[in-house]
């Protein structure tokens, strides 16, 4: 084949399937990502817990989904799961989301955990020691604190995610590498298709990559919201 | 006020507290001293329950703290705790440390609340430094803080943990006088120290914990310079 030979045309004629697959790409990942937060919330805080009821489900639940494929779980979820639990299917987004956040939520667990497990049981103590009650103490001392340490692995879990999301074309969603399909299928050319998708994904990590490097300078102890404050005291 | 009934403490097989009996009066100070590992860090914690007794009880002004039916942390706001390593919220500014817990329990007022944190504040010397944040405090300072972020819930009972053993010694000084000042006013006070010359000065009563028991205790006349148990003698020959 020859390189100089590409026929952008055909892309172009399937923009709309592309603009449609980014959209459909950028919704998976986002509300994914969103729900693995809160429920890898739930299960990391589950992990450290000493009571062995809400241990032992929790450590279950994060081994089974971080031991076999994401490939896999999407399948079972929208084939079997999701048909055997409510008798019909919801469509390949909310299965898709579905699977995007149960897979999320055990990796965030795993940061979430050593999060708060990296902060020094002093904090905890001394919360404890002023009256705080342990949900207290874990919402204002040690979250916060474990929060800034959590955020370079859990950008890098959205941008896992974002790539990730990608797996869900197995179920026929129409995200971007959807639509790179579709095109390849049409004309049997695939440099032109898959290069866009290609570029799109890595447009898409770029734009994330910077968003986290925004985040976590806005969190970092050095930031200053202090500077302001003092600022302001000064004068 | 404080009242500790043959106190239990094991972790595992290790029998760390193996009997004791003790009470500590209203506006009492106590010093507690004895060679590491003999277990004054955890008596102190078990006071407020930071440790869980195995066996025995404690009673603070009457109410039985490991009693399951009592609410641990109503005990524990009139319970102060200052520890070795300081232990300030680092991601709150001095004033933030001083006033969450009496603005998260007593709902104290925004205003009320920092009205209170300048006055704790000017009382241990460190008003100008209530808006930096810990890190840009020196140890002595830190501890400082901690200790009138520990009063600020009023408590009716300051415990305190070797608070000047992780300091430079030219910073003990500032700490010591604080407590001082404190016990001066009538705090009552157990300080677990192996500062002598603040025992000898300040406290009503010194304790000399040794494997787990009270092995001797008396007033600082008494316990320095007649000490009846040959334990306390030789503990004593080698950090007097
Ligand atoms: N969480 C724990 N688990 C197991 N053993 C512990 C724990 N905490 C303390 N110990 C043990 O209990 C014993 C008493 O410890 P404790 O900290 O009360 O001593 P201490 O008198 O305060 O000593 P130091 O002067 O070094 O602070 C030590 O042998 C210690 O190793
Ligand atoms: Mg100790």
């Amino acid at each position: 084949m020859n390189f100089l030979d590409m026929r952008w045309d055909i892309v172009w004629d399937y923009r709309e399937f592309y603009i449609n697959g980014l959209w459909v790409t950028i919704i998976l990942t986002i509300c994914g990502y969103l729900g693995g937060i809160v429920l890898g919330l739930l299960l990391g805080l589950g992990k450290t817990s000493k009571k062995r009821w809400i241990y032992w489900p929790c450590k279950l639940y994060v081994d089974l989904f971080r031991g076999t494929p994401m490939l896999v779980q999407i399948l079972i979820i929208h084939l079997a799961f999701i048909p055997a639990v409510f008798g019909q299917s919801f469509g390949f987004l909310v299965s898709g989301i579905i699977a995007l956040i149960l897979n999320s939520a055990a990796y965030n667990a795993e940061i979430i955990r050593a999060g708060i497990e990296s902060i020094d049981k002093g904090q905890m103590e001394a919360a404890r020691s002023l009256g705080l009650t342990e949900r207290q103490a874990m919402r204002k001392i040690v979250l916060p604190q474990a929060f800034r340490r959590m955020i370079p692995p859990l950008g890098n879990e959205f941008i896992a995610l974002l790539k990730d999301s990608s797996l869900v074309t197995v179920i026929a969603a129409n995200d971007i590498l959807y639509a790179a399909k579709v095109v390849a299928g049409a004309y049997q050319r695939f440099w032109e298709p898959y290069l866009v998708a290609a570029i799109m994904y890595l447009v898409l990590t770029y734009v994330v990559t910077k968003l986290i490097a925004y985040v976590e300078k806005r969190f970092s102890i050095h930031y200053n919201p202090r500077k302001k404050r003092e600022e302001r005291v000064a004068t | 006020m404080i009242k500790v009934d043959n106190l239990h403490k094991t972790y595992g097989k290790l029998e760390v507290l193996k009997g004791i009996n003790y009470e500590v009066h209203e506006k009492e100070v106590v010093c507690v001293i004895g060679p590491s590992g003999s277990g004054k860090s955890t008596f102190l914690r078990c006071i407020n329950l930071l440790e869980e007794i195995t066996d025995g009880a404690i009673y603070i002004n009457g109410v039985m703290v490991n009693d399951p039916k009592t609410n641990i942390n109503e005990i524990r706001t009139e319970v102060g705790m200052v520890f070795q390593q300081f232990n300030l919220f680092p991601h709150m500014t001095v004033i933030e440390n001083i006033t969450m817990a009496p603005m998260l329990i007593r709902k104290m007022g925004k205003k009320d609340g920092e009205n209170l944190a300048l006055e704790l504040l000017d009382k241990v010397g460190l008003k100008e430094k209530a808006y930096n944040y810990p890190e840009q405090l020196s140890g002595g300072q830190q501890q400082r803080v901690a200790i009138a972020r520990a009063l600020a819930m009023k408590p009716k009972v300051m415990l305190f943990d070797e608070p000047t053993s992780a300091l430079d010694p030219e910073m003990v000084k500032e700490v010591l006088d604080v407590m001082k000042q404190l016990a001066v006013e009538g705090m009552t006070m157990v300080v677990v120290t192996h500062e002598m010359g603040f025992a000898r000065e300040v406290a009503d009563r010194v304790v000399f914990m040794d494997g787990g028991y009270i092995v001797e205790q008396g007033n600082p006349e008494q316990l320095f310079h007649h000490p009846q148990n040959e334990r306390t003698k030789a503990f004593l020959g080698k950090v007097l």
